[in-house]
């Protein structure tokens, strides 16, 4: 079926990443009756995105809206989705950008495979699931997640030991154990990076236990323990299943430090982290609630509001950046921190579960593959941030999203936009001077002619 | 309360050598990560803070600077690069200055030029008083000492009781000015000066025990990060430098003789224990600021280089100064004697009461007067509470 498509099809644009970022483009750009290819390494799109629980500072459900783009992306006429693919070059020529990408397999057929998951229920490989961040369970192959798109099956090869049992379960006779990765090349107009961000590694810091305490978690593991789709589908502490009663959250914990090298601000761990106190204060509603902060940085339309609301609700905020963490002889996280709102005044105090706000890094470096350098902050180096924020140094590929820098939602919303529009008039543009050269060129042949 | 702010005081600390102080934003994580910081005395941001707004008043009256120990921690940790070890550095090179009444220690602290002049200017003084001592000899005036060529005798070239008397004159000059600075010290931070409620004698009776123990044993460094081996190694230092100081100040005439004595003889074991410590502990002091190892070598002030700088030439040209003697060199031994005691009375006159040399009495007097505060807080509180009960 793809080389059919590859075949037949002109694509105008590629997206590379299938996040928040990179479907709104795609979406943006395909209503514009765009032919757009997304190639997406991992097995479903959705990004980091549809792994969350709420949006701030509205209180939305993330699936409810996420899920629909996906949906949107994979099922728009214009659009052609590549997801388990990761690029691997790309070629300046006279028509644009030729890239090659990687086919990772599945060990499936992807064209057969209706997800049925039947596979996944025989498979007898227990794995921890990366996309509770490791807390609940999974298969080793595995359909992704519940809302996955696509809703085909991924193995695991690495874990597999090809006992066979999904094979025989399979009513589509799709497994294929001997699956090779497979090249092919797209060549588009235009290249647009949505290629997203990692989160602070939760055993960056030493002085917060070096991802050794139990029951300091991170803020994307807080946001799985709230999400419905959750690993166990209430708040209960990874260490040893005890429900908290006092959570803390330890705010600027992998952003503004200069000891780990980022310098900058994440821009989203305030909000996210008021976003669960609050949703805690639902789910737990007796639980104490304590934000430790540098500062809190609620920039954004509604912010502020939602900051007060959560003070309001009983949230205590110590502005004080936690030093240290260490873990009593009952595994409770211990901060000791200087509470520097009222005189000065270091204390310890004992938690159920830490939430370390870890803060936004770059995940992928544009320089190999399309020869974009990255900025001082590591994210995709952009010449004129103010006034052409998706423009990249190199001509006709733009970025988007936290590829960019570190960005919330609605920025990234916004920024994907911004994105499309400036890939559909550097087309647009394209192809007029292609149209004027055409009629220079028929010109002359007529004056030839004559 | 009014706070007087002075504005200049953050330049003035740079002066003294604090860096990084504009970058802090105040988060107190390097309060939180100091393993000294206790409830009464939570530092090294409240230093910052005072620097930063300009708070001069406090800062001369905080003893919190001479309870840190410089373990870097919080160097190490802060989320700014802020240097909040070097401020609290800076901070103690300012109040040494600022116990000095006379301004001299303030000159040396922010010119390295007055620094150099002050250096040669007291290095001249022996050198002088020797060229005197000689040519008066020569054109008659007296006839004290001499210059022994065929063999080596000091005490005709540098009569020991004659030394000694200029030893200890100096001395007395600098313990009246370093009395005077602790006095200054004691007024500044103990509020005297201001003429708050007074603290009775009592009090600090009772606590007399700290000043001694920490005198001796600076034992509270022990709690201050990790690395026990500055303690040990600073120890170490205290005893072969006290060793020295009692042997040339208070021993000259029994130390500085012509005689050889047997090695197991006291004057020579004292001696070359003192001679090895010293040179072991400043050279690696010294090194160590070379390559800007750790946080606490990382700045140096041109102030720091001095002391270990004094102390690592100083032991130097007295171990030559033994060599040459035991060789029998008559001249090399004079002229490294007259270098000898350049570098040892400019080392005293710039360093006791105006330098780094303070340290000694203001750290152990530091943690005394914070002791004494603490217990003077509680004993004001059985004392109203007593009051009310007799009510």
């Amino acid at each position: 079926m793809m080389e059919k498509l590859l075949n037949t099809l002109k694509i105008d644009a590629l997206v590379v990443g299938g996040g928040i970022a990179g479907m709104q483009s795609a979406l943006d750009l395909a209503d514009q009756g765009y032919q757009v290819a997304m190639v997406e390494k991992e097995a479903s799109i959705g990004g980091k995105m549809i792994a969350l629980s709420k949006v701030f500072p509205t209180l939305d459900c993330c699936s409810c809206i996420t899920t629909p783009k996906m949906s949107a992306v994979a099922h728009h006429e214009n659009i052609h989705l590549f997801t388990y693919c990761e690029v691997q070059s790309v070629e300046e020529n006279t028509n644009g950008f030729k890239t090659t990408v990687l086919q990772k397999p599945r060990y499936l057929d992807a064209d057969a495979c209706t997800g049925c998951r039947m596979c996944e229920y025989v498979c007898p490989i227990d794995l921890r699931n990366p996309f509770d961040l490791n807390m609940g369970a999974t298969r080793a192959v595995r359909v992704p997640f519940s809302t996955a798109v696509p809703q085909i099956a991924v193995l695991d090869m690495e874990n597999c030991i090809l006992c066979g049992k999904c094979e025989k379960a399979c009513p589509v006779g799709c497994i294929d154990f001997s699956q090779q990765p497979k090249l092919f090349t797209l060549q588009t107009d235009t290249i647009i990076l949505a290629t997203g961000f990692e989160t602070t590694k939760r055993d960056a810091k030493k002085e917060y236990g070096a991802g050794e305490l139990h029951n300091v978690i991170d803020g994307l593991m807080m946001e799985r323990l709230l999400a419905p789709t959750g690993p166990y589908g209430r708040i209960i502490r990874p260490g040893d299943g005890k429900e908290p009663d006092s959570i803390a959250y330890v705010q600027c914990a992998g952003s503004r430090d200069k000891t780990l090298g980022v310098e900058y601000c994440s821009r989203v761990c305030c909000m996210y982290a008021i976003k669960q106190a609050m949703l805690i204060s639902g789910s737990l509603p007796l639980a104490d609630i304590t934000i430790y902060y540098m500062d809190i940085r609620a920039f954004g339309k509604g912010y502020e509001q939602f900051f007060q609301n959560a003070r309001a609700m009983g949230v205590e905020f110590v502005r004080g950046k936690v030093a240290k963490i260490t873990q009593d002889d009952h595994q409770n996280p211990v901060v000791r921190f200087e509470s520097t709102d009222n005189g000065s005044k270091v204390s310890e105090r004992t938690h159920d579960l830490v939430v370390l706000s870890t803060g936004m890094l770059p995940s992928y470096d544009t320089k190999p593959v399309y020869r974009i350098p990255a900025g001082d902050d590591g994210f995709v180096y952009v010449p004129e941030p103010n006034s052409a924020p998706c423009v990249t140094d190199r001509e006709g590929i733009f970025v988007t999203g936290a590829a960019a820098g570190p960005m919330d939602i609605v920025d990234s919303i916004v920024m994907a936009g911004a994105a499309a529009m400036e890939s559909a008039a550097y087309m647009s543009e394209k192809q007029d001077q292609a149209e004027i050269h055409e009629q220079a060129e028929e010109s002359e042949m007529e004056v030839a002619h004559v | 309360m009014a706070t007087r702010v002075d504005p200049t005081l953050l330049k003035e600390m740079k002066k003294y050598g604090a860096v990084g102080v504009e970058k802090c934003f105040n988060c107190g994580n390097c309060t939180a990560i100091c393993p000294l910081t206790s409830d009464e005395y939570a530092f090294p941001r409240n230093m910052i803070r005072m620097v930063q707004i300009g708070n001069t008043e406090k800062l001369t009256q905080s003893l919190d600077p001479w309870l840190c120990y410089y373990c870097g921690d919080c160097s190490a940790t802060c989320p700014k690069g802020a240097e909040p070890g070097e401020t609290m550095m800076a901070a103690r090179r300012w109040l040494t200055a600022k116990y000095d009444i006379s301004g001299h220690g303030a000159r040396l602290y922010t010119s390295s030029k007055a620094t150099w002049k002050a250096i040669v200017g007291y290095a001249l003084i022996p050198l002088i008083l020797l060229v005197i001592f000689h040519v008066s000899r020569t054109l008659g005036l007296h006839n004290y000492g001499d210059i022994v060529t065929d063999r080596v005798d000091i005490n005709a070239f540098a009569p020991t009781m004659w030394v000694w008397a200029i030893v200890l004159i100096d001395f007395t000059l600098l313990g009246g000015r370093l009395l005077r600075n602790v006095i200054n010290m004691f007024q500044l931070t103990m509020g005297t000066k201001s003429g708050k409620e007074t603290i009775p004698l009592s009090v600090y009776i009772a606590e007399l025990k700290t000043l001694l123990t920490h005198a001796f044993t600076q034992k509270r460094w022990l709690d201050c990060g990790e690395d026990r081996s500055r303690w040990i190694k600073h120890l170490f230092l205290v005893t072969g430098y006290g060793t020295m100081l009692v042997l040339i100040v208070g021993l000259l005439w029994w130390f500085q003789t012509d005689e050889i004595y047997p090695i197991y003889h006291p004057q020579r074991w004292l001696g070359y224990y003192a001679a090895i410590v010293l040179l072991y502990t400043s050279g690696e002091a010294l090194i160590g600021r070379i390559q800007k190892k750790g946080e606490a070598l990382k700045f140096s002030h041109h102030s720091d280089w001095l002391f270990p700088a004094f102390l690592f030439v100083g032991t130097l040209t007295g171990i030559l100064l033994h060599a040459f003697r035991y060789a029998g060199w008559a001249w090399p031994t004079y002229i490294i004697y007259t270098i000898h005691a350049m570098i040892l009375i400019a080392m005293l006159d710039t360093e006791v009461g105006i330098g780094k040399w303070t340290h000694m009495l203001y750290r152990p007097l530091a943690v005394y007067f914070q002791a004494v505060k603490v217990r003077a807080e509680e004993y004001n509180k059985k004392t109203a509470a007593a009051l009310a009960a007799a009510n």
